[in-house]
């Protein structure tokens, strides 16, 4: 009699405790949403239509997510220092917010793979004979001033030593710098080289052998399950050639971003 | 001359906004001044001793800032309780609670603004409490307690721009991101301020109207 007391006290005392709390992915499967942070003033990544609707490739990014899981996508507007908190407090399940994964970052939430990375491209006027970036060498070559690709450009210069460089305020002075002469060449990201359309004889030559950027999915530090879950969906957006799709719409025609790192593993 | 690139479209878009703004204090309004007056009811019947407790909630409300309450409030049902509701009905029911808050105070105010004296003669006359609240203190409290409440209705619609950050886009929220896609700051706040003064003035006109109605003897 008081064994089984016992037994049926421990048992309750295991069932109370073994319900093991759903995790993040069984909620949002349950829940029938998934709620992505989203930043919107970041063309191509996200930005809003002319009807106010959120587009670009971070909100397709989440809508095919949310296929994958077989729910509904909600689209949650943040700005970039709002992207975090917005996660802590739970207002969003995921961010994808083309979040860049640094090693302090991680120590707050947690990262999935990469899923795109921001390169950098030598823009060159048309009419300079330019084949590799390795050409600008001896060049008049120039960046928007204090910017991750000026230094870069100016220790090449400097590396070289020959040709100029010169410093701008502005990403459009650089490219009217360009298109009017005063520079052979620069180097901006892939992104905006790409939406540089707009300013007449200037192209797009090579790609800057810079540490690109690598931004990756994030979700809270110990959802192991949706952490599991965003590297197989990276990884199956670029076997299926989805990855390669959704760059062509939203950045440009080109490669995208190798995700991969020569030599390690992740 | 003047070139703008807004859109019929957008406009429909900030009208939207504007409805968004008016259902949210809508519904705290209503449901605030229900929560008030019981609560502004049981804080003169009880005493200040026994009203303590309540007395110290409402000061919560009414002392923490409203932005920290809904995103305390949001983070609190969201991944404590674990619950899947939308940001618009916590938005709705913080601020029902602030309405309250501020509520109670005005309806305890009006209650005593009601001279005692009338009131035992209404009880001396055999009257039940339930009487002497119904046909002597409502009516007359209630013309006391008017103008702060439009006050109070008018500034909980102004304040009602803070549920953005629980994911409800109203007329403030809709307004950003028509200035994020269209960079021109200065004229969408003015267009804001229209949109704001459209749905301001109406109430405001109706409390005055109210006032000088009722105060005619």
């Amino acid at each position: 009699m008081k064994t089984s007391v016992f037994a049926a006290g421990l048992l309750a005392v295991t069932a109370m405790a073994l319900p093991a709390q759903a995790d993040k992915l069984d909620d949002i499967i349950a829940s029938g949403t998934l709620r992505c942070a989203v930043v919107l003033d970041f063309p191509p990544m996200g930005s809003r239509d002319a009807s106010n609707n959120p587009i670009g490739f971070d909100v397709d990014y989440c809508n095919d997510l949310a296929a994958a899981l077989g729910v509904t996508a909600e689209i949650v507007e943040t700005t970039f220092p709002e992207r975090i908190p917005a996660l802590m407090s739970g207002r969003v399940d995921v961010a994808v917010a083309s979040t860049s994964d640094t090693l302090e970052r991680a120590k707050t939430v947690g990262f999935s793979i990469p899923y795109y990375a921001f390169e950098n491209a030598v823009v060159a006027r048309e009419g300079v004979e330019m084949a590799t970036w390795e050409d600008m060498k001896g060049k008049v070559v120039g960046a928007t001033a204090g910017t991750y690709e000026a230094i870069w450009l100016e220790g090449k210069v400097k590396e070289w030593g020959e040709g100029e460089f010169r410093p701008y305020q502005t990403q459009a002075d650089v490219f009217l710098a360009l298109s009017q002469g005063q520079l052979d060449a620069t180097v901006a990201t892939v992104e905006v080289s790409e939406a540089s359309g707009n300013f007449p004889g200037i192209k797009i030559v090579d790609k800057a052998p810079m540490v690109p950027d690598y931004v990756a999915l994030i979700t809270l530090r110990e959802e192991y399950g949706l952490i599991n879950y965003m590297n197989l969906f990276i990884n199956q957006q670029v076997r299926t050639g989805r990855y390669a799709e959704l760059y062509k719409k939203w950045v440009g025609e080109g490669e995208p971003a190798n995700l991969t790192i020569q030599g390690v593993y992740r | 001359m003047f070139d703008t690139a807004l859109t019929t479209n957008d406009l429909i878009f900030l009208a939207q906004g504007a409805g968004m703004t008016l259902v949210v204090t809508a519904i705290s309004v209503f449901f605030g001044t229900i929560l008030g007056i019981i609560f502004g009811v049981i804080r003169y019947q009880v005493g200040p001793w026994w009203a303590a407790p309540l007395t110290f909630v409402l000061d919560v409300f009414r002392s923490i800032p409203l932005l920290i309450q809904l995103v305390l409030a949001n983070a609190f049902v969201t991944t404590v309780l674990g619950w899947r509701i939308s940001g618009f009905t916590v938005a709705c029911g913080v601020l029902s609670l602030y309405t309250a808050a501020y509520c109670a105070e005005i309806v305890r105010g009006g209650i005593e603004a009601v001279p005692a004296t009338l009131r035992r003669a209404a009880r001396s006359l055999g009257m039940t409490w339930g009487q002497d609240m119904t046909y002597v203190v409502l009516p007359l409290a209630t013309r006391v307690a008017l103008p702060s409440w439009i006050g109070l209705a008018l500034g909980v619609m102004k304040d009602s721009a803070l549920v953005y950050i629980v994911q409800v886009v109203e007329l403030l929220k809709s307004t950003q991101i028509l200035i994020t896609r269209l960079q021109e700051p200065l004229f969408l706040l003015m267009i804001c301020g229209l949109f704001y003064f459209l749905i301001s003035f109406p109430i405001a006109r109706l409390g005055g109207y109210l006032e000088k109605r009722w105060s005619n003897d």
